[in-house]
């Protein structure tokens, strides 16, 4: 087994964004192997933003921990197709954390910026904070998002969660914000507290909202209702997006007619 | 004086019908001559396959709808993304590139002249400002006539003269290269949310049928003498059975000029479609090819099918909205003033996919089946068929059966019960290439007298130096060296400056613009017409704004025609 710790060093001007899609455990797998960040325009090697310490070693990416502590919040693409190992987020994480990831686990213990697993196609993510605009979404002009794995959200999630997703499970145990599961053509998205506009132009796929959606689109047929067989709560139940000729589901606890 | 010397290049340049002879080529300010001073820089070529630089006489890479495709595909912007490197920009986007991203590309493959295919005369403007940023490569552009209101009249009252009057009043105006017919009629009978089928169908309200709008274009180019002919998309693109259709469209086309041909018929690959519905949807490239060879007055070209991402785009509106219908993909439709229409549908075309097999074979088969070279042009309709960067490989199939068998192999597998392909054993030598890359695209452009497409003395010094030695490879084997050289270019030379080295390019040159001025009698000039005016209530500008001045042109050169009316 082998943990990475990245320390993110004091930054004088922490606005400069930083790409660091170089992280992700199989890169060090070979301790010695070089790897960059890009500093605004330019690349500079990772121990310049990082304080970089390793225990242990490992020869396959599935024995690697990465944890990354420190001003975190501003460090875009950690963990872009990372296929194996886990990545630990101590705080915040910039934007697009887990981008076509296809295994392995990231787990972060602030909050996430938007993007977050956009067109993943596996492994597990779990925000303990909350989570930005686009989680789990298809980046802009895409046709599908996410196509596999998991997010788990504990707070609140923004706008377009779940964006054309087409496969794999969302769950997002707050709030979300508007237009979530907007394009679904696949998959499951699971909000446990309210949304709004939910499922536009939806074609596949399931979602529920245990809570409350406000401005429900009028292009949903009522199908019935049904109890859910988890929390016993009763749901109603919607087929649509009928304006797509869409054969997705819809149920929610309640709802509010724009 | 610059002067620059080409030292053991391995020339083959049909015009001057020179087949892989060891020369010199002497270069001096931009021209190619006999011989050059001692002074001059040298150039060592090595025994390497040199051509007169590449033309591709229909592709879309400048103007409007170019640009639609580029804003409506944000996921094709990333995909080709390249740094600035040098005096080279940025660049981005795959199938819709940058300006810079086409000029690039197209430089490292020795491609140093292009024609936009279809360029709608208002959006004229537009098309000459992406022109001076599309800087390796001269440019022409195809004026939209298909569905515009002054000609069907005139064709309507049966008057000529006017037909040709408006034709030149608007290549002059647009400053235009050459008349560009997409579906004609149907784009117009689209406004009225119907179709053109073929070429007897009636366009609503104006009662002209596409055969007499093709005819009297093809009689109004021929008197007013343009450089190249009508450059025709046929009606009812890409639907089974059409094949029929374009069968009757070549037999209306007369024998009138005895420089070049007297119709330019655009990827025919989409075209030659036998079948009655996608179920029994098949190949009748053997009847196109036939029917191509018997009229010397018809070169096509081939529009070639690759598989992978495209974005399509046309004049043609009505049949991007089926391709709509198909996918259920994004889609833009633009109704452009009282002249034409467009449509933007990306797609993607699959090997697994058994419609997508049968038109990437077909488009190889024409070309295969034309006996002729001069008559058939190797193209992809950039990027309606593939991106040009697939050229290269297209040289590959038509070169290799074997590597044709190959791809056939891992396409579906019905696709033998459909086409003939796997039947034909022709493998183009690399004169052949040469005359279907070059010299074609300038006899059928008509450019051989502007210095274009080859390398005899007098002619424009463009030249491109492919890294492969002819004589020792045996291209239907080594079918993958010859991919990799036609790539990149050793040298891609334009107007006597290198403008590519080994796919570096330098961002600097002098490209120019051509264009057409056909000068006719007082009486036709269209500038003063109270009749021709009254058109222009119905436009969102004004006569004096549509016009493009000379002075918002890049470097241009004037093409001055004396029409015969």
């Amino acid at each position: 087994m082998m943990t990475v710790h990245l320390e993110v060093k004091k930054r004088k001007n922490p606005y400069i964004p930083i790409e660091a899609d170089e992280i992700i455990p199989k890169n060090f797998i070979n301790k010695d192997q070089e790897l960059f960040v890009w500093r605004g325009n330019r690349k500079v090697p990772l121990e310049e933003v990082f304080l970089k310490r390793i225990e242990g070693t490992a020869s396959y990416a599935k024995e690697i921990e990465i944890v990354i502590t420190g001003e975190s919040g501003r460090i875009k693409r950690v963990g872009e197709y990372m296929d194996a190992g886990a990545i630990l987020i101590e705080g915040d994480i910039g934007m697009h954390c887990g981008n076509f990831m296809s295994g392995g686990t990231i787990e972060i213990r602030g909050d996430a910026d938007a993007w977050l697993g956009r067109e993943m196609t596996g492994g597990t993510i779990v925000c303990r904070g909350n989570a930005g605009d686009y989680c789990g979404s298809g980046y802009r002009g895409e046709k599908k998002g996410m196509r596999g794995g998991t997010v788990e959200v504990f707070g609140d999630a923004g706008d377009f969660t779940a964006e054309a997703l087409a496969g794999g499970t969302i769950v997002v145990h707050g709030n979300a914000g508007d237009l979530c599961g907007a394009e679904m053509k696949g998959g499951a998205l699971v909000i446990h507290g309210n949304a709004s506009r939910v499922c536009g132009n939806m074609s596949g796929g399931t979602c529920t909202v245990y809570g409350t959606v406000a401005d429900m689109l009028p292009t949903f047929a009522y199908v019935g209702t049904t109890e859910d067989p988890d929390s016993r709560t009763a749901l109603t139940e919607f087929a649509g997006d009928v304006a797509n000729r869409g054969k997705g589901r819809l149920l929610v606890h309640s709802f509010i007619r724009a | 004086m610059a002067e620059l010397l080409i030292k053991n290049a391995c020339v083959i340049d049909p015009i001057n019908r020179i087949n892989g002879e060891m020369m010199d080529i002497a270069v001096r300010d931009g021209m190619i001559v006999e011989s050059v001073g001692p002074a001059a820089a040298v150039i060592d070529a090595g025994g390497a396959l040199t051509l007169p630089g590449g033309i591709d006489s229909h592709t879309h890479i400048c103007g409007t709808k170019v640009n639609f495709g580029r804003y409506m595909s944000p996921e094709d912007m990333r995909a080709g993304r390249t740094t600035r490197r040098g005096e080279m920009h940025a660049t981005s986007g795959y199938s819709v590139p940058t300006c810079y991203g086409n000029s690039y590309r197209y430089s490292a493959m020795g491609y140093t002249t292009v024609l936009e295919g279809a360029m709608a005369p208002i959006g004229a403007r537009h098309t000459h400002e992406e022109f001076a940023h599309t800087p390796l490569q001269d440019a022409m552009a195809n004026v939209l006539f298909d569905g515009n209101w002054g000609i069907m009249q005139a064709i309507r009252d049966g008057d000529q003269d006017r037909v040709a009057a408006i034709v030149a009043w608007t290549l002059a105006a647009a400053k235009g290269f050459a008349i560009k017919l997409t579906n004609p009629g149907g784009t117009e009978a689209w406004g009225w949310g119907k179709n053109i089928t073929c070429i007897n169908d009636r366009v609503p309200y104006f009662e002209v049928t596409p055969t007499e709008i093709i005819r009297s274009m093809i009689r109004a180019n021929e008197s007013l003498n343009l450089p190249h002919s009508v450059h025709l998309h046929c009606n009812n693109l890409g639907t089974p059975g059409n094949y029929a259709c374009t069968l009757g469209t070549f037999d209306l086309v007369p024998d009138l000029n005895d420089k070049r041909q007297t119709l330019y018929a655009t990827h025919v690959q989409f075209h030659s479609y036998g079948g009655s519905t996608w179920k029994d949807f098949c190949s009748k490239s053997e009847e196109i090819a036939r029917s191509l060879n018997a009229k010397p007055q018809i070169v096509i070209d081939m529009g070639q099918v690759m598989f992978g991402k495209t974005t399509t785009m046309t004049a043609d509106g009505p049949m991007e909205f089926n391709l709509y219908r198909l996918h259920h993909n994004k889609w833009s439709n633009h109704d452009v003033e009282l002249e034409t229409g467009s449509g933007v549908v990306p797609v993607t075309y699959r090997r697994s996919n058994l419609v997508n097999s049968v038109m990437w074979a077909i488009g190889l088969e024409l070309a295969l089946l034309a006996r002729n070279p001069w008559q058939c042009i190797l193209t992809t309709d950039n990027p309606n068929g593939a991106p040009f960067v697939k050229y290269p490989e297209i040289i590959g199939l038509l070169m290799s059966q074997k590597y044709r068998s190959k791809i056939f192999a891992t396409v579906h597998p019905q696709t033998e019960h459909r086409t003939p392909l796997q039947a034909i054993d022709r493998e183009l030598d690399w004169y052949e290439i040469a005359v279907m890359t070059r010299a074609a695209q300038a006899k059928a452009l008509g450019i051989i007298d502007l210095g274009k497409g080859h390398l005899g003395p007098g002619a424009i010094a463009d030249i491109a130096i492919y890294p492969i030695q002819i004589k020792d490879i045996d291209p239907s084997k080594e079918y993958e060296q010859v991919i990799r050289a036609f790539q990149q270019t050793n040298y891609t030379i334009k107007g006597g400056n290198v403008v590519s080295r080994n796919g570096y390019c330098t961002g600097t040159s002098h490209n120019t613009t051509y264009w057409v001025k056909p000068e006719v009698p007082a009486a036709l000039d269209l500038d003063h017409d109270p009749e021709f005016e009254k058109y222009f209530q119905l436009y969102t500008v004004r006569k004096s704004n549509y016009i493009v001045q000379e002075r918002a042109l890049h470097l241009n050169r004037c093409i001055e025609t004396e029409a015969s009316l």
